[in-house]
């Protein structure tokens, strides 16, 4: 069976916007993609779809899942078929976007100085003081040029009627980037022809925008500062990326114990003894990063480094206390916030947000629990989400449970029906459904999004749910100028 | 350099020249093992000796069984030094200097830890194709050492890598060589024939060097002056000790820590002990005592490097 038949079968949902045909129309960006595939046999998309996965395998581009004592090496499954969206469409979003960050920024800046947003009423206290992840310990703090979120992976998803919304704020340590730049690669081995007929946004630069920021973020303006990425160490998920990174950027990866604290500055112990550290890409959470200041059973952090950051001797990126800006509560208020900062309408709209500590709207919620999902606000992952839609009657009533015990920990959205996209799965064309995560960086220069982003596609045929711990895989996502 | 990355890089050669190392050992044992009848008993004793931590009720058991002693000697978890163990170590250590190392050499070990870890290995290392196996593995250690070789950028990580692997080596050939003169009691004067040192030549993968260089002589002497003070045969205690010397000097002079002076004495008297000395001295001194001195000598030395340049936690 060749290419053409392939697509002949492919099956849309109802009521979701397919980002591939419009009716039996395809979509212009498609075209080229769709043109060239119909070519090919379904035994050289196979051995193309073997090719990927042992490509991964051989870089150790695999995260491990323990059991029974014993590590087994997965890697995170990527479909071959790439994601596209328009220069059109990917300008919106990156002004989106954009808009979005300045303001979180200047969120954060605030919330930790003046807290004029809580003065005028816009974001209430309470909401603000019992978010966990308020770092009072921060208070205060400078940090440099005022930017907060260096690096950001913001969830988009598209719904119906082709509309892109703003799902989750991720402005803490998100992670995938590795994933965006090597799912590029393996296709420029897969399609290299259907590649470079397709003008095609470049994303390879990402690397070389972030370490120009990291290095501009040096305190007193040091020449040649020493920039290094902190990672729990190899046992950690995102292990891979951290080398991917540092390998990059050609900067060392450091685990806390390399680092020491001494008279509030941060040195590395090398073989030529002690070497000051001036810029840190931290990939530990912010709990774990200094025992003295937050858990002080953690040891992946590095004793004193807080007050380090304090002194100004040290720039960490991202900084201490994000989370209380992409709360899930909080996510709710961004639109108004924009307004208030920059006096502007939020371009990329948010998902309707009920928030459940609120009476009359938990009560809504609870009536039409099969049409919402419900998140808890200080977690990510997919993890501690219920699916109104799928749940069974006893998850509901457990998680009503759970929220009538604790209602500000948790949030209500109307589900909301992801874009799909053709993957190729089990030698068919299949639509499955899709989310959108940009990588935008922040710098002195201003915010820099490399066009495209890392597509999680929900594999399981019907599943919304795109998180590589929930059966989630991965897309090259292509913007192509038309 | 982070002195964590040095260590790692230091322990990621020392277990992969293990590997290698054993990986021949196991091979040659194999293939004589055939020759029982011939001429003295093979077993796995020795091997088994020097890979792992047997009791002697255990060592019995497995010396002479093949099956078993291949199996805990190439695929056992339990066996500290396993192949299998010694290449996922070698990969752990990989993995936390994957920053530093070449893409292509990460590659290459993970590549070798992956048919090491596959799930068939067990049953088949003791199969019909256990030859096959252990070619596929030596070639594999090979690759590694091309690929080292190749692409590794020549500094200060080059060199942490070269001590690593030459004192892996320095160990391995003066406890193969104990082993073996253990069996006539250390006496030089008891010649043997070319079959009792076979084994061990093969073992070090000095044999054919071996019959070009010595054509006359006594066997026994010619083994002590081929694995001692051949500096062109590079498992020779000569040719390992002069080059950590060197490797050694060019650290200290990158690093200029407070210290590191010693490593350049301790080296210095332990490679002078190779060089500036001859048989017979080796011979008065006694072979025994000779080359458990030169292994404090390497203790003290790894121990002093440790202690420099790899104290970070």
């Amino acid at each position: 069976m060749t290419g053409k038949n392939l697509f002949t079968q492919y099956a849309t949902y109802p009521n979701t916007w397919d980002e591939m045909c419009e009716g039996s129309r395809i979509r212009n960006q498609y075209s080229k993609v769709f043109e060239d595939l119909s070519k090919l046999s379904i035994d050289t998309l196979d051995l193309k779809n073997k090719a990927a996965s042992d490509l991964f395998m051989n870089q150790g581009i695999t995260f491990t899942v323990y059991s029974d004592n014993a590590g087994i090496e997965k890697i995170f499954p990527f479909d071959i078929i790439p994601r596209i969206l328009t220069g059109y469409e990917w300008d919106h979003i990156e002004r989106g976007i954009k808009q979005r960050l300045k303001a979180l920024n200047l969120f954060l800046n605030d919330i930790y100085n003046e807290q004029n947003i809580i003065k005028d009423n816009v974001v209430p206290a309470h909401l603000v003081a019992s978010c966990p992840h308020y770092t009072r310990e921060v208070f205060g703090i400078k940090v440099p040029h005022n930017i907060y979120v260096h690096i950001s992976g913001i969830d988009l998803i598209r719904g119906e009627d082709g509309t892109f919304y703003i799902l989750e704020d991720n402005l803490r340590t998100p992670s995938g980037v590795s994933y965006m730049l090597e799912n590029r690669e393996v296709t420029k081995r897969l399609f290299p022809d259907v590649l470079s007929h397709s003008r095609v946004r470049t994303v390879s630069n990402y690397a070389l925008i972030l370490h120009d920021i990291l290095n501009n973020l040096a305190p007193n303006q040091i020449s040649n500062p020493n920039v290094v990425i902190l990672t729990p160490g190899i046992y950690n998920s995102a292990y891979f990326e951290h080398t991917f990174l540092a390998r990059s950027m050609g900067i060392p990866l450091v685990e806390g114990r390399d680092l020491i604290v001494d008279n509030h500055k941060v040195y590395m112990k090398t073989t030529s003894g002690l070497q000051q550290v001036h810029v840190i890409y931290r990939r530990v959470d912010d709990d774990f990063l200094d025992p003295l200041v937050f858990k002080p059973n953690s040891i992946l952090g590095v004793p004193g480094l807080l007050s380090a950051y304090r002194k100004g001797n040290v720039a960490l990126v991202n900084a201490v206390g994000n989370g209380v800006a992409d709360d899930k509560a909080i996510y709710a208020y961004v639109p108004a916030m924009i307004k208030y900062y920059l006096n502007e309408d939020i371009i990329l709209p948010n998902v309707p947000t009920h928030h459940l500590s609120n009476p009359d709207e938990r009560e809504y919620v609870f009536k039409n629990f099969n049409r919402m999902v419900v998140k808890r606000t200080n977690q990510s992952g997919g993890y501690g989400m219920v699916m109104g839609n799928s749940a069974s009657d006893e998850e509901i009533e457990g998680a009503k449970k759970a929220i009538l015990e604790n209602p500000r920990d948790f949030i209500a959205q109307p589900i909301i029906k992801l874009s799909t996209v053709p993957c190729y799965i089990d030698g068919k064309l299949q639509a499955r459904h899709v989310d959108l995560r940009p990588y935008a960086l922040c710098g002195p220069s201003g915010i820099q999004i490399v066009p495209g982003g890392l597509t999680r596609v929900a594999l399981k045929e019907g599943s919304l749910v795109v998180n590589s711990s929930q059966g989630g895989g991965s897309k090259d996502t292509w913007v192509v100028d038309l | 350099m982070l002195s964590r990355m040095a260590d790692s890089l230091f322990w990621i050669n020392r277990y992969m020249e293990r590997c290698d190392c054993q990986l021949r050992m196991v091979r040659v044992n194999y293939i004589l093992d055939f020759d029982k009848s011939v001429t003295t008993d093979y077993s796995w004793q020795d091997v088994l000796l020097l890979y792992g931590y047997l009791t002697q009720d255990e060592l019995e058991k497995n010396a002479a069984d093949t099956h078993a002693a291949l199996q805990y000697l190439i695929t056992s978890s339990k066996n500290v030094n396993s192949v299998k163990n010694l290449i996922l170590r070698a990969r752990e250590n990989a993995r936390g200097a994957q920053d530093y190392i070449t893409k292509e050499l990460w590659e290459q070990i993970n590549a070798n830890y992956h048919v090491i870890m596959n799930p068939e290995m067990e049953t088949a290392i003791s199969g019909q194709d256990t030859l096959k196996i252990l070619d596929d593995l030596c070639n594999q250690s090979m690759m590694y050492s091309g690929v080292y070789e190749n692409t590794m950028s020549r500094g200060q990580g080059w060199n942490f890598m070269n001590i690593g692997r030459l004192l892996d080596r320095c160990y391995l050939t003066i406890d193969t060589t104990f082993t073996q003169f253990k069996k006539i009691n250390h006496d030089v004067n008891n010649p043997q024939d070319i079959l009792f040192w076979k084994h061990l030549l093969l073992a070090l993968g000095g044999y054919e060097q071996y019959l070009k260089t010595f054509t006359d002589g006594v066997h026994n002497k010619n083994v002590i002056n081929h694995i001692i003070f051949n500096g062109s045969f590079p498992k020779s205690l000569l040719y390992c000790l002069t080059r950590i010397k060197r490797y050694t000097r060019d650290v200290i002079a990158e690093t200029r820590i407070n210290g590191s002076d010693i490593l350049n004495r301790k080296i210095g008297l332990l490679a002078s002990k190779v060089e500036y000395t001859d048989i017979d001295t080796v011979i008065n001194v006694g072979l025994e005592q000779y080359l458990i001195d030169l292994r404090k000598g390497l203790n003290e030395f790894s121990n002093d490097l440790t202690r420099i340049y790899f104290s970070y936690a």
